[in-house]
C-alpha cells in the first residue's frame, strides 16, 4: 500500500473497519470488523448521525441494530480522530432495502462528520467502466442515469426512466444493450420483457442477455482489444491500452455505423423550435 | 358549460405522455384544436385523437374513461376546474397542481401531486410511490393543498413535503414523510418501516401503530385539540380521526434526532391496548 | 469570402472606437481584400471582436460533479432539442456541454478559458471540452499544492521544481497555469486551510504560502509561459480578506500575476455582520501597480452552484447555508468542494458582494487590466453577462437596483458614490480584447488583418442587456454561427495549449517521487497528445525587464 508524508508506514498507519452482515473474507484484512443485523444498515447510521449531535439514544435501540452501545461510541470515537477518513460503500447497501437511502444516510453522515476531521464517501461500483458511464452521461446531458431523451432533450427521473423499471414496467418496445449483462441480475418480469421485444446485445462473450436477444453483435473488449478510457471510482479516467488485436470491432465503431445507418432515416423530430424556456 | 369527455380508444404501447390534458389548456380550445392537441408516444409526436375520442369543448370540466395507466402527466400543473378519470391513471397525476380538483375511480402510479402547491387529488384505489413528494434533487415536495387516497400507498409519501395535507387510507410503505419540513400526513391503516425518517418539522398521524425509528424520543399519551380541528376539517373529505379521551390517545414521538428535527408523529392508542404503557 | 459593410466598429486592439468600417473575411480570417462572395449589410449595427473569457468552469471533474448534484435546476432551465446536426443539452447555473458552447456563441463570446484543471483529471477535462461546440478553449492547470513541487520548494531545489513545474504543464495539455488557496488546499486535505501567507502548511516547515506564490509566479515567468500566474488568493470570501490580497500583491512586484475573481478577495470588516467593501483601497493599489490584470469574479443576485478546488471555503459555505455539499479530494494533488447558493439582495453579505464586483470593474480605470467574469458558475451563471454589462454603461439602471439592498448597506459600500458608465469601447476591452492580451492570444479580441474571424454583431439598443443578450450576427472563424437568435452552424473549435522547454532527465528524478505517491502508473499521467483534437500550441515568450 501507498505509503505517504503523513503516513510513512504505508498500512500499518491506516485503519480499516469493515461493517457488513456477515464476517467475509475482507473483514478478515480489516482492523476492526462489526457485524450489523441485516436491514439494520439506514437505523444504525441514523443513529450515528444523532450520536454526534450528542442525541440520546437509547441502549436498547442500538443494540437492536445488532452494535452495542460501547462498540459504536469507541467507532465514533475513532472516527473523529482520523485526520483522514474514507468511507466505502457498495451494492450491498445501495441494493437491500431502503437502497438509495441507505446511500444517503451514508454520504449525509460522512458530510457532517467533516464537523469534526476531514472525512469522504465513495461507492464501490460493480464491474466494467459504470463512473465512465455516469461521467459522460453527467456532462452530455446533466444527469447520471435513468435519462429519457424521447422529447429530444434530456430528461431525468429516477424510478420513471432508470433501466430496471422501465423494463419491469414493460415501457420499451425496443431495448440496446452495451457492457452489461441485465439477463443475469434483473428481476424476472424485466428478463421476461427483454425476452419479448427485439433485443441488440454489444458483447464480447455469449451472456444470459445475449441468449435471449434478438441481435448479438460480438465486440472486441475495451482494454484488452480495443483501445479508449476508464474511470476509476474516484472519476480518475485511464486510457485503456489494447495488448491484443481482435478480428471484431470495437463498441464504438458499431455504435457509429448504427448512428450513421439511422441518420439516413427520416426525422422523427420535426417542427421543434431549437430551444424552449420550460420543461415537462 | 358541457365537460370535455375523451374516451381512450386506442391503448398506447409505450408510456403516453400526455400533459396536454389539462383544464387550463382545453378550456381555451375548440373541438378540433383538442384533437388535433400533441401527445407523445415514445418519441413520437401524435394527435391527441389517434388515442381518444373526444366529446365536446371549451371546458375546464374533463372526464376520461378508460385505461389509461400508460397515460402519464394528467391534469400538470392545473390551475383550475376539475379532471375525473374512470380507470387507472399513470405517472405524475397532478403533479405541480396549484388548484382545482382531480378524482380517480381507479388505482394511480408513482408521483401523484408531485410538488403540488394546491387543489385538491382525490385516488379511490391505490397509488404508487412518492405520493406528494419532491422529484429527485428538490429540496421542497408538496407545498399546499390536499391529497386523499382511498387505498395503499408505496414508498416515500410525502418526501420533503413543505405544507398541505395527505389522507393515506390503505397501508402505506416503507419512508412515510422522509425529510418532511411541514404539513400533515394521515396514516389511517399504517405503514411500514422508518416512518418519519429525519423529519424537520411536520406532523404524521398514525391511527395504527408505527414501527418508529431509534431516533425518535417518546412521550406521555395526549389528546391534542388541533386533532379536533383537523378532523372536523377532513370530515367533508370522508376522514375522521379519533379524538375521545374516554377511548384513547395519541402517543407522541418528536424527532428525527439525527437532524435534529422538530417533526412529531402521533400514534392513537385505545386505552384497552394500552394498558401495559 | 465575405464582406461585412456599414457596421460601427470597436476593435480596441487597433484604437478602433465606433469607426464605420468595412471588414472583409477569407479563410477564416480578416483580409485586406475582397474579391467575390456573400455581403452582409451591418449598417446601423455594432460590430465588436468575438467575447473572451478569461476565468470560468465549464468542463472537468468539479463542474461534472455540480451538474450531478442539481438535477432540480436542470428541471426548470432551458432546453436545447436536438435536431439532425445539434446535440441536445440543458442550460441553468451548471450547462451541459453542448449547451455551454450554444449559450456562449449565442451572446458573442467565441473563446473561453477553464480555469482550474488538476493533471489527474485533465483527460477528463479534455475529453468535455472536446465537446463544448462553436467556442475556442484553454485550460489551466492547478499546480500550487501539488505534494512533489512543494517538497522541493521546502527543500529549496527551485530550478528542479520549474523544470518538474513544465513538466506538468505539458503533462495536462494545458495554457498556463492556476494557484488556487496556495498551501491552503493542501492543508485541507487534514482539515485545515492557510488563510495568510505566513500561515503554517500541514507537512512543510519552512514553505509558506507566501512563498509558494512568489516561487510559482517567478517559474512561470521564467518559463515564458504566454498568460501569468493565474492566482486564486488565500482566504476566499472572508471580512477582512482585503488585508491578505494586499499583502499577496505586494509579494508579487516585479511578477506578472493575474489576480482570479478579486470581488471575492476584497473584503474588510471581521465578521459577516460588519463585513464592507475594500474595492476602492485595492482598486488604488492595482491601478498603482502595472504588473497585474485580474477578472471581477461579479455576483449577480439568483440561484447558482459555487464550485472550487478551495475546500476549507466550500465546508464552511455549507455550514452556513444548511444545502447541499459536494467534495471532492483528488488523490495528493488538490481537491473541490461544491455548494448550490442562492445570493439575494436582502442578505447583507450577498449585496456587499454585488457591489464590490461592480466597485472593482469601474474603479479599476485601466480596462485592459479588468475584465469581465463572474467567475462561472460562483458569482453568477455566464451566460448573464449582458446583464452586468447594463449595470457598468447605465448608472441610472445601478441606482435602480441598489434601491432593492438592505438601508444597512450605507458606509458598506461606495458603490452609491461611482457615477462612471463604461462606453462600448470600453466594453470591447472587458469583454474581449483585454483578456486576449492576458492570456497571451493575440490573434483573438482583434479585428486586424490577418486575425481570427471571432466577432459579434449587435444591433443599437437602449435596452442594454438585450442588445448584448441577443446578437443579430456572430461568427465564429469567419463562418455565421448565431443569426438572430438562431444557431446556424456548430463547428468544432480549437484547443491552445502550451509547450515550455524542461530538462529531459527530468522524467527520471521525477518517476520514483511519483510512483511513492500515486496509485496510477507514471505512463498514464501524462494526458496523450492525440486526444486533443484541434489542439493549437502557442509559443512561449521572452520577458523583458520587469519579469526579471
Amino acid at each position: 500500500m501507498q505509503k505517504s508524508k503523513f503516513l510513512p508506514r504505508g498500512r500499518k498507519d491506516r485503519t480499516v473497519v469493515m461493517v457488513d452482515i456477515r464476517e467475509t473474507k475482507s473483514a478478515k484484512a480489516a482492523d476492526h470488523f462489526l457485524q450489523v443485523r441485516p436491514g439494520k444498515d439506514f437505523e444504525l447510521l441514523t443513529i450515528m448521525r444523532a450520536m454526534i449531535k450528542d442525541q440520546e439514544i437509547s441502549e436498547a435501540e442500538v443494540a437492536a441494530t445488532g452494535v452495542s452501545m460501547e462498540v459504536l461510541r469507541d467507532l465514533i470515537d475513532q472516527m473523529k480522530k482520523a485526520k483522514f477518513g474514507v468511507m466505502f460503500f457498495g451494492m450491498g447497501l445501495s441494493m437491500t432495502r431502503g437502497k438509495h437511502m441507505n446511500a444517503a444516510a451514508l454520504l449525509t453522515f460522512a458530510a457532517e462528520m467533516n464537523a469534526f476531521t476531514k472525512f469522504v464517501a465513495m461507492p464501490m461500483r460493480g464491474h466494467g467502466n459504470v463512473t465512465g458511464a455516469d461521467v459522460i452521461m453527467r456532462w452530455q446531458t446533466g444527469y447520471p442515469f435513468g435519462i429519457s431523451l424521447n422529447r429530444g432533450y434530456p430528461r431525468y427521473n429516477p424510478g420513471e426512466f432508470s433501466t430496471v423499471d422501465v423494463l419491469v414496467r414493460g415501457d420499451t418496445d425496443c431495448a440496446f444493450i452495451i457492457g452489461a449483462d441485465p439477463g443475469a441480475t434483473m428481476p424476472k418480469p424485466a428478463i421476461d420483457h427483454l425476452a419479448k421485444v427485439p433485443t441488440i446485445v454489444l458483447d464480447p462473450h455469449v451472456t444470459h442477455t445475449s441468449r435471449l436477444s434478438r441481435v448479438h453483435i460480438t465486440t472486441a473488449p475495451a482494454g484488452i482489444a480495443a483501445p479508449g478510457t476508464g474511470y476509476r471510482m474516484d472519476e480518475v479516467p485511464m486510457p485503456l491500452k489494447p495488448a491484443l488485436n481482435s478480428p471484431y470491432p470495437s463498441d464504438e465503431e458499431v455504435v457509429r455505423r448504427i448512428k450513421e445507418a439511422i441518420a439516413e432515416k427520416p426525422d422523427w423530430m420535426t417542427n421543434q423550435p431549437q430551444m424552449i424556456e420550460s420543461q415537462v | 358549460m358541457n365537460a370535455i369527455t375523451l374516451r381512450l380508444r386506442q391503448e398506447p404501447v409505450v408510456a403516453l405522455e400526455a400533459e396536454v390534458i389539462t383544464p387550463d389548456r382545453f378550456a381555451e380550445m375548440s373541438h378540433e384544436e383538442i384533437c388535433s392537441s400533441i401527445v407523445y408516444h415514445g418519441k413520437r409526436q401524435l394527435r391527441l385523437d389517434e388515442f381518444f375520442d373526444v366529446d365536446g369543448e371549451r371546458s375546464d370540466q374533463l372526464i376520461l374513461h378508460g385505461d389509461l395507466h400508460r397515460v402519464r402527466h394528467l391534469g400538470r400543473a392545473m390551475t383550475r376546474g376539475s379532471l375525473t378519470a374512470h380507470g387507472d391513471v399513470g405517472m405524475h397525476l397532478g403533479a405541480h397542481m396549484k388548484a382545482g380538483q382531480i378524482e380517480v375511480f381507479g388505482n394511480a402510479s408513482d408521483w401523484v401531486g408531485a410538488e403540488m402547491s394546491g387543489g385538491k387529488i382525490h385516488v379511490h384505489g391505490h397509488a404508487g410511490q412518492q405520493v406528494g413528494a419532491a422529484y429527485r434533487g428538490s429540496l421542497a415536495g408538496m407545498k399546499g393543498g390536499l391529497i386523499i387516497i382511498d387505498g395503499s400507498a408505496g414508498i416515500e409519501v410525502g418526501m420533503r413535503m413543505r405544507r398541505g395535507t395527505i389522507v393515506i387510507g390503505g397501508p402505506a410503505k416503507d419512508f412515510v414523510g422522509l425529510q418532511m419540513k411541514g404539513g400533515t400526513i394521515v396514516l389511517r391503516d399504517g405503514a411500514e418501516i422508518r416512518a418519519g425518517a429525519w423529519m424537520q418539522r411536520g406532523t404524521i398521524i398514525s391511527l395504527k401503530p408505527l414501527d418508529m425509528m431509534p431516533t425518535f424520543a417518546r412521550s406521555g399519551l395526549q389528546n391534542p385539540t388541533f386533532i379536533s380541528v383537523y378532523s372536523s376539517l377532513l370530515k367533508p373529505h370522508g376522514c375522521e380521526l379519533p379524538n375521545d379521551a374516554a377511548a384513547g390517545g395519541y402517543l407522541r414521538y418528536a424527532g428525527d434526532r439525527a437532524v435534529p428535527g422538530k417533526g412529531e408523529i402521533l400514534v392513537w392508542q385505545e386505552h384497552s391496548a394500552n394498558e401495559a404503557y | 469570402m465575405l464582406r461585412i459593410t456599414g457596421g460601427t466598429v470597436y476593435d480596441p486592439a487597433n484604437g478602433i472606437d465606433g469607426e464605420v468600417k468595412d471588414l472583409y473575411i477569407a479563410d477564416g480570417r480578416f483580409s485586406s481584400k475582397f474579391e467575390t462572395g456573400r455581403t452582409i449589410d451591418a449598417t446601423g449595427l455594432v460590430i465588436m471582436p468575438g467575447g473572451v473569457d478569461v476565468h470560468t468552469h465549464v468542463a472537468g471533474g468539479s463542474i461534472n460533479f455540480a451538474r450531478a448534484m442539481t438535477p432540480e435546476d436542470h428541471r426548470r432551465t432551458q432546453a436545447f432539442i436536438r435536431s439532425k446536426t445539434r446535440r441536445s443539452g440543458l442550460g441553468g447555473m451548471a450547462p451541459t456541454t453542448f449547451a455551454t458552447g450554444y449559450l456562449y456563441a449565442g451572446m458573442g463570446w467565441t473563446t473561453v478559458n477553464e480555469a482550474a484543471v488538476p493533471v489527474l483529471s485533465a483527460r477528463h477535462t479534455h475529453e468535455e471540452l472536446r465537446d463544448i461546440p462553436i467556442v475556442d478553449k484553454s485550460s489551466l492547470v492547478l499546480m500550487a499544492n501539488n505534494e512533489i513541487i512543494l517538497d522541493l520548494l521546502e527543500e529549496g531545489e527551485d530550478e528542479r521544481a520549474k523544470h518538474i513545474l513544465a513538466w506538468h504543464i505539458w503533462a495536462a495539455k494545458s495554457y498556463g497555469v492556476k494557484a488556487v488557496n496556495p498551501g491552503g488546499v493542501a492543508s485541507w486535505k487534514y482539515g485545515n486551510d492557510a488563510k495568510h501567507l505566513t500561515s503554517k502548511i500541514d507537512g512543510y516547515d519552512h514553505v509558506t504560502p507566501g512563498t509558494i506564490i512568489t516561487k510559482f509566479a517567478k517559474m512561470i515567468d521564467e518559463l515564458g509561459i504566454p498568460h501569468p500566474l493565474h492566482l486564486h488568493c488565500n482566504n476566499l470570501g472572508a471580512p477582512g480578506n482585503v488585508e491578505t490580497t494586499l499583502e499577496t500583491m505586494r509579494h508579487l512586484e516585479g511578477s506578472r500575476a493575474h489576480f482570479a475573481h478579486l470581488q471575492y478577495h476584497a473584503y474588510g470588516g471581521d465578521d459577516w455582520g460588519n463585513m464592507r467593501s475594500e474595492a476602492a483601497q485595492l482598486a488604488d493599489y492595482f491601478n498603482a501597480h502595472p504588473n497585474m490584470t485580474t477578472d471581477a469574479g461579479a455576483v449577480l443576485f439568483g440561484d447558482t452552484v459555487t464550485i472550487t478546488a478551495d475546500g476549507p471555503w466550500q465546508h464552511l459555505l455549507y455550514k452556513l447555508t444548511g444545502r447541499k455539499w459536494g467534495n471532492l479530494d483528488v488523490e495528493n494533488e488538490t481537491g473541490c468542494g461544491i455548494v448550490p447558493y442562492t445570493y439575494r439582495p436582502s442578505n447583507l453579505v450577498n449585496a456587499v458582494q454585488w457591489a464590490v464586483g461592480l466597485e472593482l470593474l469601474l474603479l479599476i480605470n485601466d480596462p485592459w487590466r479588468v475584465f469581465l467574469s463572474t467567475d462561472h458558475p460562483n458569482g453568477a451563471c455566464f451566460w448573464r453577462y449582458p446583464e452586468i454589462i447594463q449595470l457598468l454603461m447605465c448608472s441610472d439602471y445601478r441606482n435602480e437596483c441598489m434601491a432593492n439592498l438592505p438601508p444597512n448597506i450605507k458606509n458598506k459600500i461606495s458603490l452609491p458614490e461611482i457615477d462612471r458608465e463604461y462606453t462600448l469601447y470600453e466594453i470591447a476591452t472587458i469583454t474581449s480584447a483585454g483578456p486576449s492580451r492576458a492570456l497571451g492570444l493575440p490573434q483573438k479580441g482583434d479585428l486586424g488583418i490577418g486575425k481570427d474571424a471571432d466577432l459579434v454583431i449587435y444591433h443599437q439598443d437602449h435596452d442594454i442587456a438585450r442588445m448584448f443578450g441577443h446578437p443579430r450576427y456572430v461568427f465564429k472563424g469567419g463562418e455565421i454561427v448565431i443569426e438572430e437568435g438562431d444557431i446556424r452552424e456548430t463547428p468544432d473549435g480549437r484547443e491552445y495549449l502550451v509547450q515550455p522547454s524542461y530538462d529531459p532527465e527530468i522524467d527520471k528524478f521525477l518517476r520514483p517521487l511519483f510512483e511513492d505517491r500515486y496509485c496510477m502508473s507514471f505512463e498514464n499521467y501524462p494526458v496523450e497528445m492525440e486526444r486533443i483534437e484541434r489542439s493549437q500550441i502557442q509559443d512561449c515568450v521572452t520577458l523583458g525587464g520587469e519579469g526579471e
